[in-house]
């Protein structure tokens, strides 16, 4: 029988964490094929998950490819199919179809220093990258992080950042002030003002909302970082997942396909539609 | 007859003394017989302003466009937009009036009288002239219409390739308006509705198998959705996505919004698409006809809106845009109205 | 291989082909369409071309990639649904539909070849007719290195020569497809040759319709993708999708999964044409839309055509068929898009 990229395979969730609650509730899912599956994926790719009977969403994978246990994806409830998936309970079946997308080249940034950015949800995708190079660390040079929600309850992976706090530098903000917050306060990208990053031999990964993308670049390039060493991925709506179904072009690119990782340095020279 | 000069007198008038934002109007087309929607912004373009019986457009139709472009601007410009309307299109907008869709003054009404003709029928152009190329079509004397082909000059009754809605008009003078061109004539009409004649004559079985066979061609491009002035919903129930959707619209809201139609193109989703869109046209529909003119599969979509008219027609005694005063059909109750459940 | 057959033993070929489950262009009411023939005679070459080109028979607009329902150990049992591998002949197609297929094809192929595609394109059996008068006064393939005498993608090419038809072999499929009923055709006098050429050099000079120096509109398209001129060209759409719908090299879809019960749960994911004309095609969760308004969209669909995908290809994504031309409620006109786009700001 021929390949079809079209069947999911099943996947028990095996852990359902809630890491934020309320309005812009997000949990992060930990799976595991139910038949023997290989699926072996790189930082920063995607999988497409299905909820059976409601539909398939693009989303990142969180975990790291060192963890061979299970795969995990942190989940904002803001659709029809990521609100199934919200409603769902460890034991129960979804689909996944993947690994999707290129990947951080974090094999050409070995000895260099690695700042990652991410705002909100925007951690989830530098999560796989942050963890591998953790995990090698002595690869690298100097790991910093820094991660801004809109309140200190929107953060995800609370306890794993005070862990991670122990291992490397993180800089963490809210969007306002508020009550025994002792860290930053203000937008991503003014924190980034503040502890002005040397840009020597230094790659940095930036994953949030696109406003905050657009305003975290044009800081570090204050700093003197060049487009190359700006790496940032990019969204778009996908529904097919590998380059056919055409809604997630930027341009001649398809995200789904030929993202989401980019460089500033291709980003900027394509149709800034996305 | 309608004086072209004339009419672009007043335009160019209108556009000089910034009287009005634009002019919605018609140009010729770059290809084919039928006349463009023209955007006319200044006193220059108003040289390419045409008036022929290839002017089928409704566009009251681009008002949905103008008043969501208005809606996003700062500082919108207030003044009206100057717009060419024929009978059937006056009564479009009426309807947008009754509804509060527009105000008043957000349109200069540019009315054209079609006086004893109206507009053509493409196809049954096409029958006439066999294959010869269409140059030009215009207006000429006794209700004749004039074409111009690259094998010369034809001169026909003009009632032979009317638009089918044309022959049943009998609003061929614009009911609103702010300016009329053309002779205000009032035509009679040899039979209402007589459209549905033949449709009516058949029993259930065949209505059903007539349908059927029409909808199930359907591709769903949503044209004849696109093209109604009346289709200005914000939210359509074949949308996958309420458009009125933010940042602040909460996962429950877009995850709980009603899937009542499914994508497939399959005859019972196509049915249930044009079943709505009928029901939602009852007492609104003013049969400029174009959902008709535009399907590229030709399905008779007019009938279906005729129908809902003669209804209104017959229990309710309410003519569609006639009178912007008046309450809309479905906004209203009176004693003598047949349905007493409402009580 | 080269071949004479009459018209009065058409009929014949079709009966000798049962094993194929065949399509031609029908006339309902005056609207031509692909339909599984049912009598050989019914067949007419009289037909300008079918307002919906052959694309919907190999990339049908509703297919279901396969069941889906509860099941007890694995939670949701999946059951492939691909479609068989019916031969299937396709006559009358116009040389600028086959042409779309080719390019279609390579969109399916690549890292992910879609089985989907795939089972009904290699089962199907193109049979051309030339056009020895252009169907639409749009027709403008000759822009687009087309012709109506084009070859490319059809594995039989006929030529209408009033009593009888010029029939070109391409394929091994063609062969076969010739070989059920050999006895039928015969071999072509000298002349019939020069009377080919020479009804091509009539039917190219019919083509009136023409995109200038298309070999710079790619570049051209790239300089003004900021430009107001989107804007003013998209003055005009209504957002209706007749336009991809009826071209025969659009491909973008959309899945949906369709519930016919919840509990226990049982449904199909299915796939289906989709529109970059219609808002919600880009449209994300969140309500942020990248291509928000027509002149965006309008952009993309011209720009796909003619920059993105000869960027990927090196071939234009459109063969000049004129339909999105013909069927536009508004006159949105891509040759005079086109046309345009190349003297904006010269």
């Amino acid at each position: 029988m021929e390949h079809n990229e079209y069947i999911p395979k099943p996947a028990k969730l095996i852990s359902i964490k809630e890491e934020v609650g309320g309005a812009r509730a997000i949990k992060t899912f930990r799976t595991q094929f139910i038949d023997e599956h290989s699926f072996s994926h790189q930082c920063g790719q995607c999988a497409m998950l299905s909820v059976f009977g409601k539909g398939e969403a693009m989303i990142s994978i969180s975990s790291s490819p060192l963890q061979k246990d299970y795969h995990q994806f942190s989940i904002l409830k803001t659709g029809r199919v990521t609100s199934a998936l919200h409603e769902m309970v460890e034991g129960d079946t979804i689909g996944i179809r993947g690994p999707y997308g290129n990947h951080f080249p974090i094999d050409e940034w070995k000895g260099k220093n690695l700042v990652f950015i991410g705002g909100g949800i925007g951690l989830a995708p530098i999560w796989s990258v942050l963890q591998t190079a953790l995990g090698k660390k002595e690869d690298y040079g100097e790991l910093t992080l820094f991660y801004g929600s809109r309140t200190s309850k929107d953060q995800v992976f609370r306890e794993e950042l005070k862990e991670l706090k122990k291992k490397m530098t993180v800089h963490l903000s809210v969007d306002v002030e508020e009550p025994g917050w002792q860290e930053f306060v203000g937008f991503v990208p003014a924190n980034i003002k503040d502890k002005a990053p040397n840009p020597e031999n230094t790659i940095t990964v930036t994953c949030g909302p696109p406003i905050m993308i657009k305003f975290a670049i044009l800081a570090l390039q204050e700093f003197g970082f060049k487009d190359e060493q700006l790496y940032t991925t990019v969204e778009n709506k996908m529904k097919c997942g590998i380059g056919k179904c055409g809604r997630c072009n930027i341009g001649p690119h398809y995200v789904c396909k030929d993202g989401p990782v980019y460089s500033w340095a291709e980003l900027k020279n394509l149709p800034q539609e996305y | 007859m309608v004086n072209i000069e004339d009419l672009k007198r007043e335009a160019k008038h209108l556009l000089d003394q910034g009287k009005v934002k634009y002019i919605i109007g018609y140009k010729k087309g770059t290809h084919g017989i039928l006349a463009a929607p023209f955007f006319i912004k200044t006193p220059e373009e108003v040289d390419d302003l045409v008036w022929d019986p290839t002017c089928v457009h409704n566009l009251t139709r681009f008002l949905d466009d103008e008043k969501k472009k208005k809606a996003r601007q700062k500082e919108p410009d207030q003044r009206p937009v100057g717009i060419i309307v024929k009978g059937c299109d006056s009564r479009a907008i009426n309807v947008l009036l009754q509804e509060e869709f527009i105000k008043r003054e957000d349109v200069y009404l540019i009315g054209i009288s079609c006086e004893n003709t109206g507009v053509l029928d493409e196809k049954k152009l096409a029958e006439k002239t066999n294959g010869r190329q269409v140059e030009k079509v215009e207006f000429a004397e006794e209700d004749n219409f004039v074409i111009l082909t690259d094998e010369g000059k034809m001169e026909i009754p003009a009632r032979e390739i009317l638009a089918e809605r044309c022959i049943e008009c009998k609003t061929n003078t614009p009911v609103v308006k702010d300016v009329l061109f053309g002779e205000d004539i009032v035509r009679s009409v040899a039979g209402d509705f007589k459209s549905l004649e033949e449709i009516e004559a058949l029993s259930g079985e065949e209505r059903w198998a007539f349908w059927k066979k029409h909808l199930d061609k359907c591709i769903r491009c949503y044209a004849c959705r696109s093209v109604c002035p009346m289709c200005y919903c914000e939210e359509c129930v074949v949308d996958t996505i309420n458009f009125a959707v933010t940042a602040d619209t909460s996962a429950k809201e877009k995850a709980q919004k009603i899937k009542w139609i499914e994508k497939s193109p399959v005859l019972s989703e196509n049915f249930v698409y044009h079943m709505v869109r009928a029901m939602h046209l009852a007492g609104r529909c003013v049969d400029c006809g174009e959902c008709e003119r535009v399907c590229p599969v030709d399905i008779p979509i007019r009938l279906l809106n005729k129908k809902m008219e003669k209804e209104a027609k017959e229990l309710f005694d309410y003519d569609v845009g006639l009178d912007h005063d008046r309450p809309s059909l479905v906004a209203s109750f009176r004693d003598e109205d047949p349905e007493d459940f409402i009580r | 291989m080269e071949k004479i057959l009459t018209k009065q033993t058409f009929p014949q070929w079709i009966e000798k082909l049962k094993s194929y489950t065949i399509y031609a262009p029908v006339k309902d009411e005056g609207h031509w369409s692909y339909e599984i023939l049912e009598d050989a005679a019914s067949i007419s070459p009289e037909y300008p071309n079918a307002v919906e080109s052959p694309k919907k028979i190999i990339f049908p607009q509703r297919e279901i990639l396969f069941d889906f329902g509860s099941q007890e150990n694995t939670g949701v049992a999946v059951n492939e649904n691909l479609p068989a591998e019916q031969p299937t002949v396709i006559f009358g197609v116009r040389p600028c539909d086959a042409k779309a297929l080719t390019l279609t094809d390579k969109v399916f192929s690549g890292d992910f070849e879609d089985p989907y595609y795939w089972k009904r394109r290699n089962a199907a059996v193109l049979v051309g007719l030339a056009c020895n008068t252009p169907p639409s006064p749009n027709c403008f393939c000759l822009s687009v290195n087309g012709s109506p005498f084009s070859k490319e993608g059809l594995d039989v090419l006929l030529t209408d020569l009033g009593d009888a038809y010029f029939v070109e072999v391409l394929t091994e499929k063609g062969e076969q497809l010739v070989g059920a009923a050999g006895n039928l055709f015969s071999d072509t006098p000298d002349k019939t040759k020069s009377e080919v050429k020479k009804l091509r050099t009539e039917a190219e000079k019919k083509i009136t319709r023409q995109v200038k120096d298309a070999d710079r509109i790619p570049a051209k398209l790239k300089e003004i993708f900021d430009e107001p001129f989107w804007e003013d060209e998209a003055l005009g759409c209504i957002r209706c999708g007749i336009c991809t719908y009826l071209c025969p090299t659009c491909h973008c879809f959309d899945i949906n999964d369709e519930v016919a019960s919840n509990s226990p749960l049982k449904g199909k994911r299915v796939r289906t044409w989709d529109n970059c004309q219609f808002p919600d095609f880009t449209m994300h969760s969140s309500g942020h839309n990248p291509r928000p308004d027509k002149a965006s969209r309008l952009r993309q669909r011209i720009s796909h055509k003619y920059n993105y995908f000869v960027e990927l290809y090196n071939e234009y994504q459109c063969t000049g068929c004129g339909r999105c031309i013909d069927k536009c409620p508004v006159g949105i006109d891509i040759i005079e898009v086109l046309n345009k786009v190349n003297e904006y700001g010269a």
